[in-house]
């Protein structure tokens, strides 16, 4: 049967109440930040080995089973090397010599390179934003991205509203999930057989899910927006927050860490 | 017992995400037999895995070999055709709105028919049988879209979608759910029609009694994966204790003979329709 909880890994929080999980969320998302700032600033193979080794070593103290992870990303993983091939194939840029060529396409050395580099930038990119999500709670993730971006508000950024509505975006990402898996069931059941056949036709059959799926979305916000008003939301304003966020210096000290090491990786 | 049960389960245990940190362990090994003709109504609370085991009838998990039986041959086994399956156990959802595959409602309920192969003709008998059988004219509805339908209505297309397969078993998950009175009777006298017409097996799944105990005669009580009772609706009703405890709602003439009790200690416990009810009481009052 269509089991996408179990191969979509990304947007699901998992706690299992390890250290990555206790440490404040204002740390994490900024130490996420960091990761994607220097992930645009390194250039070199050994740079992103030395910046994933720092992930990865995140992902163990975590204890989120690295096997649920890999499984859980093996469409993402595939979409990338079906990109990556074009990427090496219509490499246009100075080639010194070409291991193979027909016509536009060709594979070189330089393209090789080139194209191991975008795929590690990538992998490194979904890597640590999935890990953020997969370690923090949304509510923590809400409180720290308002708390962070706050001083936008100066400004007159709406800093509450494109958190809600960030939030929002990432909440329906499971519900969706968990809906798409119950349509594909209830279909089966009629004669709709999603588990059988090739992949060319499994993929045709999801598309006589979508147009359900968004006729309930639609209905759903409409429900949230009544709900919303009904509990008299007005955005940010006098709000006050039950638990208030504290950062200690151990978490201090983790930022401090990758900073250095992303530093470290970009520098090497 | 006699003869091969037509559903069966042995041992049937089911983890929802199993080997993933989010595993939830819905159904704990429950042994079951339905005989072709039942009319079993299996009852619990929320989270006692009536749904999963309606989900397990017609092969919509991943089962493991050797726990579900469809006259007599293993679903799970390496070969077995679902599809056939499938064509055999007809079930209706909780949400049966999910169901439709079409956007039309005389195209949907002829989607099923027509993908098993049945001709064009048949299935046009089939359609218009279907529709009016759950109380909307084939003539006013078959050209009407599905999402311009209320709720109920198209609760009721799902449902004749289903009919209009005409499968031997027939699995109904909270079908009265969301109804109102009148929709909830005409529901129930139709599906008690119907088995009686084409001698069905009928399963219906509640954590109510009070709709199961007008269909079936037959009662399988699940409690966190397990079966905790299974025996004649009478039995069952007996042990109304145990159901109160379970927060599986009695049937209406039940739940008033307990409130009553205070009044007429000796009053029965197995009075499952209005008109027992009333014939105690009256003999306890005596006739005016």
């Amino acid at each position: 049967m269509l089991e996408l909880q179990r191969n979509v890994v990304f947007g699901q929080f998992v706690d299992t109440g390890s250290v990555v999980h206790r440490v404040d969320a204002r740390v994490k998302i900024a130490a996420a930040a960091l990761c994607i700032v220097a992930s645009f600033l390194i250039d070199d193979l050994l740079g992103f080995g030395l910046a994933l080794a720092l992930v990865v070593g995140i992902q163990a103290l975590s204890r989120i089973p690295l096997g649920f992870f890999l499984r859980g990303s093996a469409f993402f993983f595939g979409f990338l090397v079906f990109i990556l091939v074009f990427q090496v194939l219509f490499y246009t840029g100075e080639a010194s010599g070409y291991l193979w060529r027909w016509g536009i396409l060709s594979v070189s050395a330089e393209g090789l390179y080139t194209a191991g580099v975008l795929g590690l930038r990538v992998v490194f990119l979904y890597y640590i934003t999935t890990l953020l999500m997969l370690t923090t709670s949304l509510v923590d993730l809400t409180n720290g991205l308002e708390l962070l971006l706050s001083p936008l508000q100066k400004i007159r950024v709406p800093v509450n509203e494109l958190v809600l509505v960030f939030v929002i975006a990432v909440k329906f990402v499971p519900i969706f999930i968990e809906e798409m898996e119950r349509l594909a069931r209830a279909q089966t059941a009629r004669g709709v057989p999603f588990d059988e056949g090739g992949a060319v036709t499994r993929a045709r059959r999801l598309g006589r899910l979508l147009v359900p799926i968004f006729i309930n979305g639609f209905a759903r916000a409409d429900t949230l927006t009544t709900a919303m008003h009904t509990r008299s939301y007005r955005g940010g304003r006098n709000r006050t927050k039950l638990r208030v966020m504290k950062a200690g210096p151990p978490d201090w000290l983790a930022l401090a860490l990758v900073t250095a090491w992303m530093l470290a990786a970009w520098q090497l | 017992m006699s003869g091969t049960p037509i559903l069966e389960l042995r041992d049937f245990r089911y983890t929802y995400l199993e080997g993933t940190p989010k595993a939830n362990e819905a159904v704990r090994g429950v042994s079951l037999e339905i005989q072709p003709g039942e009319r079993v109504a299996i009852v619990g609370p929320t989270r006692s895995g009536k749904s999963t085991v309606v989900d397990s009838f017609a092969h919509l998990l991943r089962l493991k070999p050797g726990q579900v039986f469809f006259e007599g041959e293993d679903v799970a086994a390496p070969g077995y055709d679902r599809g056939a399956l499938r064509r055999k156990v007809g079930i209706v959802f909780q949400q049966p709105e999910t169901q439709i595959v079409e956007d039309v409602v005389g195209a949907d309920v002829a989607f099923g028919p027509t993908s098993a192969g049945s001709p064009a003709e048949e299935t046009r008998g089939r359609v218009e049988e279907s529709l009016d059988g759950v109380g909307l004219p084939y003539r006013d509805f078959r050209l009407r879209y599905v999402y311009a339908l209320s709720g109920g209505q198209r609760r009721r297309v799902a449902i004749a979608g289903v009919l209009a397969m005409r499968t031997p078993v027939l699995v109904l998950d909270e079908p009265t759910a969301g109804l109102d009175p009148r929709g909830r009777r005409e529901l129930l006298d139709l599906l008690g029609r119907l088995a009686d017409d084409r001698k069905l097996t009928l399963v219906v799944c509640s954590a109510s009694l009070q709709d199961a105990s007008l269909l079936c005669d037959r009662v399988v009580v699940l409690d966190e994966g397990r079966v905790v009772m299974d025996g004649p609706l009478r039995e069952v009703l007996r042990r109304d204790e145990d159901l109160v405890r379970l927060d599986i709602t009695l049937p209406e003439p039940i739940a008033a003979a307990r409130e009553l009790r205070h009044l007429f200690p000796d009053l029965p416990e197995d009075l499952t329709t209005e008109d027992d009810l009333e014939r105690e009481l009256v003999q306890r009052l005596g006739t005016p």
